[in-house]
């Protein structure tokens, strides 16, 4: 059972872990390094991995990860497919709150919106938030490197009167048919 | 379960990993100010880590066997809500505490006698008096506007009543014609119709007198009666035929 759990080990103090999964290994590195260059107060730590099950061998040496980001670029059918084989290996306790879907290229012409249609079901049956961001310039990675801070910072329990749960309440991703479903209720 | 059971000593330990003083975390970080805020700060982090630990802990004990993903989602609606109710509540009982804290405050500031307190006295006497000026002062304008409304009424009703008395005026008008041209027109009708047929009768007559007179071929201007009857017989027009 290679599942990964979110309450499997100690948190840290004053410490918050993100774990970025990207197929293409591209804009997580200039990710992450956004990431500790923004935040001053709190101690993140941002782990980068391909595709979960993550290797047994640093089991032990892992902290336990707040926050698990799947890095999707709309340009290749293959990063969602790995995002969605990836999703597997997650324990159910991580989808109240600690999982987050970013998405790339969704402006992008060449993309077919079916794509993002299903990303965006894939977000919603999961009741998860599904950022996107641009990750070709440097404002358009601190964006994005903002907003995951703050959705970090609620998972790893570092705001009073919040946390993952209640934060997904408000941020869930919703498809526009749910919408209007809501609606006529 | 055994996966609760270790969640269970995990936050025993962090609970006593809390109360050691956080001997842990200079270890880590050796930029840590320990500043009373800070340690405050960290102090509400780790309740919020244990809350979070704690609500996953009651959710495994109570998990109920038969439940489906509509109900559920249903049953989340509702909850989202009443959360979202909790909170105004909670909110608005906040202010209202907040209100109530500054009017103590305030309350307490004034019963001493401190050059604040004097300046707080004299402000607060000060926007007394300017409340009642303005409190006498809506009362006369709420007066005045009666008194408006009171005379836009009276007017209103002076209107209305010229109005209706015009119209009396002149269905009276009306009625004061009407039967008295009907009657004189009936009237004037009739005695036009009998002077006509009496004009007829007169011409008539006369035409067949003056015819007798003529085929009888007497001398009428020797006898004056004759004469007399002959020459008014001139007179009368011959009406149209």
């Amino acid at each position: 059972m290679s599942l990964l759990k979110p309450f499997s080990k100690l948190p840290g103090l004053n410490t918050a872990n993100i774990l970025l999964v990207e197929n293409e290994e591209q804009f997580q590195q200039k990710l992450a390094d956004t990431v500790v260059l923004q935040e001053k107060t709190v101690n993140v730590n941002v782990r980068l991995a391909r595709s979960l099950p993550l290797p047994m061998e640093n089991e032990e040496s892992r902290p336990r990860i707040d926050l698990v980001v799947f890095i999707i670029h709309l340009t290749s059918e293959l990063s969602f497919q790995s995002a969605e084989t990836s999703l597997k290996y997650l324990d159910p306790g991580y989808f109240q709150g600690k999982v987050c879907f970013l998405v790339t290229n969704a402006r992008n012409v060449s993309v077919p919106p079916e794509r993002l249609v299903s990303v965006r079901k894939l977000a919603a049956s999961l009741h998860c938030p599904l950022l996107c961001a641009e990750d070709q310039t440097t404002e358009g990675v601190t964006t994005a490197a903002h907003r995951l801070l703050a959705i970090l910072k609620v998972a790893a329990g570092l705001v009073p009167m919040a946390t993952g749960l209640y934060l997904s309440t408000l941020t869930r991703c919703t498809v526009p048919s749910d919408i209007d479903q809501q609606n006529f209720e | 379960m055994e996966p609760l059971d270790r969640l269970e000593n995990l936050a025993s330990s962090l609970e006593t990993v809390a109360s050691n003083g956080f001997q842990a975390t200079t270890a880590d970080n050796g930029q840590k100010d320990s500043s009373p805020a800070e340690i405050l700060r960290m102090k509400e982090q780790m309740s919020n880590q244990c809350f979070e630990m704690a609500v996953k802990l009651q959710a495994g004990k109570s998990k109920r066997s038969s439940c489906s993903a509509s109900d559920a989602e249903k049953d989340l609606l509702d909850y989202a809500n009443t959360l979202e109710e909790a909170k105004i509540i909670h909110f608005n009982k906040t202010l209202a505490l907040h209100r109530m804290q500054v009017w103590h405050a305030i309350s307490e500031k004034l019963k001493q006698s401190d050059p604040e307190a004097v300046a707080m006295r004299g402000l607060t006497s000060c926007s007394l008096d300017l409340c009642s000026k303005i409190k006498t002062l809506q009362q006369e304008s709420c007066e005045l506007q009666d008194q408006i409304t009171d005379v836009k009424k009276q007017r209103l009703d002076l209107k209305r009543l010229t109005h209706e008395k015009m119209k009396e005026m002149d269905e009276l008008k009306r009625k004061r014609e009407h039967p008295e041209a009907e009657k004189y027109r009936n009237v004037l009708q009739k005695g036009q119709s009998h002077l006509e047929k009496y004009q007829k009768m007169a011409t008539i007559t006369q035409n067949v007198l003056r015819g007798i007179i003529i085929a009888s071929k007497v001398n009428w201007r020797d006898d004056p009666k004759l004469r007399d009857i002959a020459m008014t017989l001139e007179d009368i027009p011959i009406s149209e035929e």
